[in-house]
C-alpha cells in the first residue's frame, strides 16, 4: 500500500455513485469508499461479497448439534433419572434449550466473526481519510499510483460528477 | 414513479446529514442539565432502599418477605414477569420491524433496546434472589462438578427460564452495543476534547465506514435479526411455560404462551411511547421523532389491546366450558368477585378498556393524553401478573390452606429498587450514548424526508 492516496469528497450520495460507475468504467481501480450510512448501491458497485449468511447457518447447525448431544449425554448416558417413567431422552422438553441456545451461539459466533472479518475491536489502529465521512460527507479514496498509470484524469473525472473537494493525502494510522 | 403516503415524512424540517449528528449528539456536549442531576438522585436513593432490601434478603433469607407456603410466588414474580415484559419492547421495535423493514422503527430502536438491556437486568435480580442462597446460584449452570456429577433437570421450565432470560440478556445486549458503533465513530470525529475522542474512539472499535465495514455490518444486522426475532417470541413463552406447567387453577392452560408474548410486547410498547414522549420533550427531538411516530405506536397499541381483551374472554370461557369447578372458582369467585375484584378489574379496564381512546385521531395526538394511557396500561400489565400470581396461589384446591397474601417492606423495597435502577440506566442512556441511531437515520432520511417529498411533487407540477 503506498502512502499517497488522492481523495474526492462528495456531499451527496447521487454525484458519488455517478463518479464511482464513471470511474469504474474507465477502469480505475478503486481503493476504498466510505459513507456516513450503509449504501447498498456502493457494496454492489464495488463488487463486494460476503458468506456471512452460510457461516450463521454453520455456526447454528453445530450449536444445535451440540447441545442436543450434550443433553442426551447428561440426561441419558451420565445421570439417567426416572421420572415417573417418563424416557429419559425427553426430546420435546429439549426442544426448547436447543432453540435458545442455537440462536445465542450463532449470535455470538457472528459477532466474532464480524470483529474478525470486518476487524472491528477494541483498540484497533484504523485508517478514515477524512474524518467527515461519518458524519454528512461521502469519500472515495484511490492510490495515488493508480491514478497517474490511467490514461484520462481522475481528478477531472471526480471534479465532474460532483466532488466537492479533490486533494491529495498521506494516509495515517489512528488508534 | 408514484409512492403512497401512507405514513407522513420521517424526519421533519429541512435536515441535512450534519444537522442529523449535531442535533443527536447534542445532549452528550451539553453540560448535565439540573432536572437531571435531581431526576439521577432521587432514583440513586430509590436503588439504595432497593439495595438495603437485598442486603437484608441475603443476611435474613426470603422469610423477610410475605411469601408462605400457599403463596410461595409473591412480589418477586410479580414484578420479574412486569420487567421482563417492558424489556420486550427493544427486539420487538429493533427486530421485528427490522425484518418487516419498517423504516419508521430508526428513530426509535436505540431507546427501545436501551431499555430493554436495562429492564432485563432489574427482572434477572428477582429470581436470583428468589433461590434464597444467592451466593450459590451458580449451581444452575450446567457444568461438570463433584457433586454427583449432579446436572440440572433440563426438562424443567425453571431451567428454561434460566437459560433463556441470561441469553435474551446477552444478546440484545450485544445487538444494542453493535448498532451504537458507527455512532460512536460518529462522535469520536466530532469531538473536540481529547477525552472524549479517546474515550468514544475506544468504543467504537476503529470503525470507519468503508464498504468492506458495510458490508458485513448489514450481513451481520440481518443474520442476527432474522435469529433473534425467534426471542421476541419465545422468551415470554418460556417464562409463560413456568405458571403453565404447573396444576394450579387458572395457571394450567394452553393459552398462556401466546397470552404472556403478547402481553410482554403490550408492555414494551407502552413503555417505549412513555419513554419516547419523554425524549422528544425534553430534547427537543420532534423533528425525528414524530407524531407520526407516536400514532404508529399508539395503533399497535389499539390491535394488540383487543388481543389482551380477547385473551382475558377466552380465559374466563374456557374455565366455564372446562367445566372443573376449580377454575370457575378461581375465575368467578375469586377474580370477577371476591377479595381481589379490584386487582381483576384495574387489569381488564387499564388493558383492555382504556387503549380503545386510541382508536380517536385526537386522543393519538394529544400527547399528554397518550403519556397518560401508556403509564395506565404499565399498571395494568402489573395488575395482570398479580392476578395471575395471587389469586391463583392464594386459594386453591383445599380451603384449609387458603390465606391472604400482602407484601413486607422488604418486597417492596427491592421493587422500588430496581425502578430506581431503571431511571438512573435510563438518564445515563440519555447522557452519554446517542439516543437516535445517527447512521440509520440518515439512511432513511433521502427516502422519506419532508425535504425530498417537496421536491418530489415540484418536480411533478
Amino acid at each position: 500500500m503506498s502512502k499517497n492516496h488522492l481523495i474526492g469528497v462528495f456531499d451527496d450520495e447521487n454525484a458519488l455513485m455517478a463518479a464511482l460507475h464513471e470511474v469504474k468504467a474507465k477502469g480505475f481501480e478503486i481503493w476504498e469508499v466510505f459513507t456516513p450510512y450503509p449504501m447498498h448501491e456502493v457494496i454492489e458497485a464495488m463488487g463486494k461479497k460476503t458468506r456471512f449468511t452460510f457461516a450463521a447457518f454453520i455456526y447454528g447447525f453445530l450449536g444445535a448439534a451440540g447441545v442436543l448431544a450434550f443433553m442426551y449425554y447428561t440426561a441419558v448416558i451420565d445421570w439417567p433419572i426416572n421420572y415417573g417413567g417418563k424416557p429419559t431422552n425427553a426430546f420435546p422438553s429439549f426442544i426448547v434449550v436447543t432453540v435458545v441456545i442455537t440462536i445465542l451461539t450463532v449470535t455470538l459466533a457472528s459477532l466474532f466473526t464480524f470483529s474478525l472479518r470486518a476487524k472491528i475491536y477494541p483498540g484497533k489502529a484504523y485508517i478514515l481519510p477524512d474524518k467527515r465521512s461519518t458524519d454528512d460527507m461521502f469519500v472515495m479514496v484511490f492510490d495515488k499510483s493508480v491514478a497517474k498509470n490511467a490514461g484520462s484524469n481522475l481528478e477531472d473525472i471526480l471534479r465532474e460528477k460532483g466532488a466537492i473537494e479533490v486533494y491529495e493525502k498521506e494516509l495515517v494510522t489512528e488508534i | 414513479m408514484y409512492k403512497s403516503e401512507v405514513r407522513g415524512p420521517l424526519i421533519l424540517g429541512d435536515k441535512n446529514y450534519r444537522q442529523i449528528s449535531s442535533d443527536i449528539i447534542a445532549p452528550i456536549d451539553q453540560p448535565i442539565p439540573t432536572w437531571w442531576k435531581a431526576v439521577f438522585g432521587i432514583s440513586m436513593l430509590a436503588f439504595l432502599f432497593g439495595l438495603v432490601a437485598i442486603y437484608k434478603t441475603v443476611v435474613e433469607g426470603i422469610g423477610t418477605w410475605g411469601v408462605n407456603n400457599s403463596v410461595g410466588w409473591g412480589w418477586e414474580i410479580i414484578n420479574f414477569v412486569w420487567w421482563i415484559g417492558i424489556g420486550h419492547a427493544g427486539t420487538a421495535f429493533s427486530i421485528f420491524l427490522l425484518i418487516l423493514r419498517q423504516k419508521w422503527r430508526t428513530s426509535i430502536n436505540r431507546a427501545a433496546e436501551a431499555m430493554t438491556v436495562v429492564a432485563v437486568m432489574a427482572a434477572a435480580l428477582f429470581p436470583a434472589l428468589h433461590m434464597g442462597r444467592v451466593w450459590l446460584a451458580f449451581y444452575i449452570f450446567p457444568y461438570p462438578n463433584t457433586r454427583g456429577p449432579l446436572w440440572v433437570n433440563f426438562n424443567s421450565p425453571l431451567f428454561w427460564d434460566f437459560i433463556a432470560i441470561s441469553a435474551y440478556l446477552l444478546i440484545s445486549a450485544s445487538f444494542w452495543y453493535f448498532g451504537m458503533v458507527p455512532d460512536f465513530a460518529t462522535i469520536r470525529d466530532k469531538a473536540t476534547s481529547k477525552i472524549k475522542k479517546a474515550v468514544y474512539g475506544f468504543f467504537a472499535f476503529g470503525w470507519t465506514g468503508s464498504s468492506s465495514e458495510w458490508l458485513r455490518y448489514e450481513a451481520l444486522s440481518y443474520v442476527l435479526g432474522g435469529i433473534a426475532a425467534v426471542l421476541v417470541v419465545s422468551v415470554h413463552s418460556i417464562v409463560s411455560t413456568d405458571f403453565a406447567v404447573s396444576v394450579i387453577p387458572g395457571w394450567h392452560t394452553t393459552v398462556f404462551p401466546p397470552y404472556f408474548v403478547v402481553g410482554a410486547i403490550f408492555s414494551g410498547f407502552a413503555m417505549v411511547m412513555t419513554l419516547m414522549i419523554i425524549i422528544r420533550k425534553i430534547y427537543k427531538f420532534q423533528d425525528y421523532v414524530t407524531n407520526s411516530h407516536l400514532n404508529a405506536i399508539a395503533k399497535i397499541l389499539i390491535f394488540i389491546s383487543l388481543i389482551m381483551g380477547t385473551a382475558y374472554a377466552t380465559e374466563i370461557f374456557i374455565a366455564w366450558y372446562s367445566g372443573s369447578k376449580y377454575e370457575m372458582f378461581t375465575f368467578f369467585k375469586n377474580r370477577i368477585t371476591g377479595d381481589y375484584t379490584f386487582q381483576f378489574w384495574a387489569m381488564v379496564v387499564c388493558n383492555a378498556f382504556i387503549p380503545q381512546l386510541f382508536w380517536f385521531k385526537k386522543v393519538r395526538q394529544n400527547l399528554t393524553i397518550a403519556f397518560i394511557i401508556s403509564i395506565f396500561i404499565n399498571i395494568g400489565m402489573w395488575y395482570e401478573r398479580f392476578n395471575i400470581l395471587i389469586t391463583s396461589l392464594s386459594k386453591d384446591y383445599l380451603p384449609s390452606s387458603w390465606v391472604t397474601y400482602s407484601p413486607t417492606w422488604v418486597e417492596i423495597g427491592i421493587y422500588i429498587g430496581t425502578i430506581g435502577m431503571f431511571i438512573m440506566g435510563v438518564l445515563l442512556f440519555f447522557k452519554y450514548i446517542p439516543m437516535i441511531a445517527i447512521s440509520e437515520v440518515k439512511s432513511v432520511l433521502k427516502v422519506t424526508s419532508l425535504n425530498k417529498k417537496e421536491k418530489i411533487h415540484a418536480s411533478h407540477e
